[in-house]
């Protein structure tokens, strides 16, 4: 803990460009991350139909739609990010390596750049197909950031928690679900804002206060999820 | 001799809630705009809420205990602070469903329906459904070192999120529930007979609970013991199965874990488990 910033910076990005180097080796998340919001993006406007069109009418329940299908494609891909480590066995290499902290910030940041990059993907064809108009475009982008944010680090955590344990896959969405709750009703509340041109109000406030809880849990609580 | 004074404080609270079952019913009034004899609830379901919430505390207050105690250099983590923690989970819980059954029924009375969404409710049941995540993560984790490691993480996580239930959900939808006993305004509105019987009640039934967290903890603590006891042969195997039906549980795995450094074998004090040997 008592080496120099600069190493752990250094530690922290290549953390950051090993996970996204053996990434794009496989791909195997990105296919995954956006088969399956395209996926379910399809099946809730198929099953939707005409609703969707209707301007103001799916305004109330669209967002939690949207919002679904952003936390069930992260949990289809984040976890793998640790659960892998585990099952080819390179943990132990990685606890050698890198600074918990470090690593938790490479692993954080590879999250949030996966995620990102799904809502970029997501979130304007979920606009086009629900033909939805965004009354305050701003507060979508802003609620978008700090809503990915939230979801990558408490994802980042549980996937550590869960990656040593048995029944990786339905354990995650266990544990995340109600870590991420308060997360998912303040970024719903906060886009139906968004859609219909209210203003955020005290909701942004406590979805940045959100962020930073859980970042600061996750930095002072992945040393011991990590290294026994 | 040391029997009977362990057991004088036991009496103290069996008098006490006895005493607050009959104030609730003899001494305090009935409350204005309730129907029939429902505002009595009050006395027991918010003591139970109160119960729980204390429970959860308890719980997260044992986790960071165990992960970040102090522990004699070089030995390893307290595995009592571990068993504190989950007994106080498992009793909160038991509170909680209690807190949210008698809620539910006073519910009924009052606004017709069961189940409503209220935001208390909605709270209530967050907080349940994180604290039943805590104990399946429990269930799939063998190795004990690591499992109250990992569950320890988990619910001091549960201290960080779980404010936010009680902030971010009422806000969101109406609530026809009765204010807080110290309402928005700071102050107390309340009959002071009925004040008087809810703070004696929630003092009994956080005692109560303190009580039944302590027998939980014993039993967990014992249960580990006979269990481990039964693994060095000195009980037949029957001893073994009281012990993991009491909710003891060995390390299943007796080869040190080959992803832990400095071998789970060491770091665990339970012996391997009866399952594989004496079953």
């Amino acid at each position: 803990m008592s080496r120099p910033a600069s190493t752990w910076v250094r530690e922290a990005a290549a953390v950051f460009a090993k996970e996204w180097r053996s990434e794009l080796r496989t791909r195997y998340a990105l296919n995954t991350l956006a088969l399956f919001a395209i996926n379910t993006l399809v099946v809730v406007s198929a099953s939707l139909g005409p609703l969707g069109a209707a301007p103001g009418k799916g305004s109330e329940a669209l967002p939690v739609l949207l919002w679904l299908i952003l936390l069930f494609a992260a949990a289809a891909g984040l976890p793998r990010s640790f659960v892998h480590e585990e099952e080819t066995q390179t943990a132990t290499a990685l606890r050698l390596a890198a600074t918990p902290s470090a690593l938790f910030c490479g692993k954080l940041a590879y999250a949030l750049t996966l995620l990102a990059a799904l809502e970029a993907l997501v979130a304007p064809l979920f606009l086009a197909v629900m033909n939805l108009d965004v009354a305050r475009p701003g507060l979508l982008v802003a609620t978008l950031a700090a809503g990915g944010f939230g979801l990558a680090a408490g994802s980042t955590l549980v996937a550590a928690i869960i990656a040593q344990a048995r029944g990786k896959g339905t354990l995650f969405a266990v544990l995340s679900f109600p870590v991420l709750l308060p997360l998912l009703l303040l970024a719903v509340e906060l886009t139906r804002g968004a859609f219909a041109g209210a203003p955020p109000g005290v909701a942004l406030v406590q979805l940045l206060l959100y962020d930073g809880a859980v970042t600061t849990a996750g930095l002072m609580l992945f040393p011991v999820v990590w290294n026994p | 001799m040391k029997r009977t004074v362990a057991s004088a404080p036991r009496l103290l609270l069996w008098l006490w809630l006895a005493a607050v079952i009959v104030g609730a019913f003899e001494y305090a009034p009935l409350a204005a705009k309730f129907i029939g004899q429902s505002s009595r609830i009050l006395f027991f379901h918010v003591p139970m809420a109160w119960a729980a919430f204390t429970a959860f505390i308890t719980a997260g207050v044992y986790s960071l205990l165990y992960l970040f105690g102090r522990r004699p250099p070089g030995s390893l983590r307290q595995a009592r602070h571990d068993r504190a923690a989950r007994a106080a989970i498992e009793v909160g819980l038991l509170f909680g469903v209690l807190a949210t059954v008698t809620g539910a029924v006073w519910s009924r009375i009052m606004w017709g329906a069961y189940w409503n969404w209220d935001p208390r409710q909605t709270s209530i049941v967050m907080a349940l459904i994180f604290y039943g995540a805590y104990l399946a993560l429990r269930d799939s984790v063998e190795d004990a070192e690591k499992r109250a490691r990992l569950a320890a993480a988990y619910a001091a996580l549960g201290l960080v999120v779980t404010p936010f239930f009680f902030f971010v959900v009422p806000r969101i939808t109406f609530s026809l529930h009765p204010e807080p006993v110290i309402n928005a305004r700071g102050r107390i509105e309340m009959n002071p007979r009925m004040l008087q019987v809810l703070l004696a009640s929630g003092a009994g039934f956080t005692a109560l609970f303190f009580w039944l967290h302590d027998l939980r903890t014993r039993v967990l603590t014992l249960a580990e013991r006979a269990l481990e006891a039964a693994a060095a042969g000195a009980y037949p195997a029957d001893a073994a199965n009281v012990a993991s039906a009491l909710g003891a549980r060995a390390s299943a795995a007796p080869h040190p874990n080959p992803s832990d450094p400095r071998g789970a074998g060491a770091a665990d004090p339970v012996a391997p488990s009866p399952r594989t040997s004496n079953w």
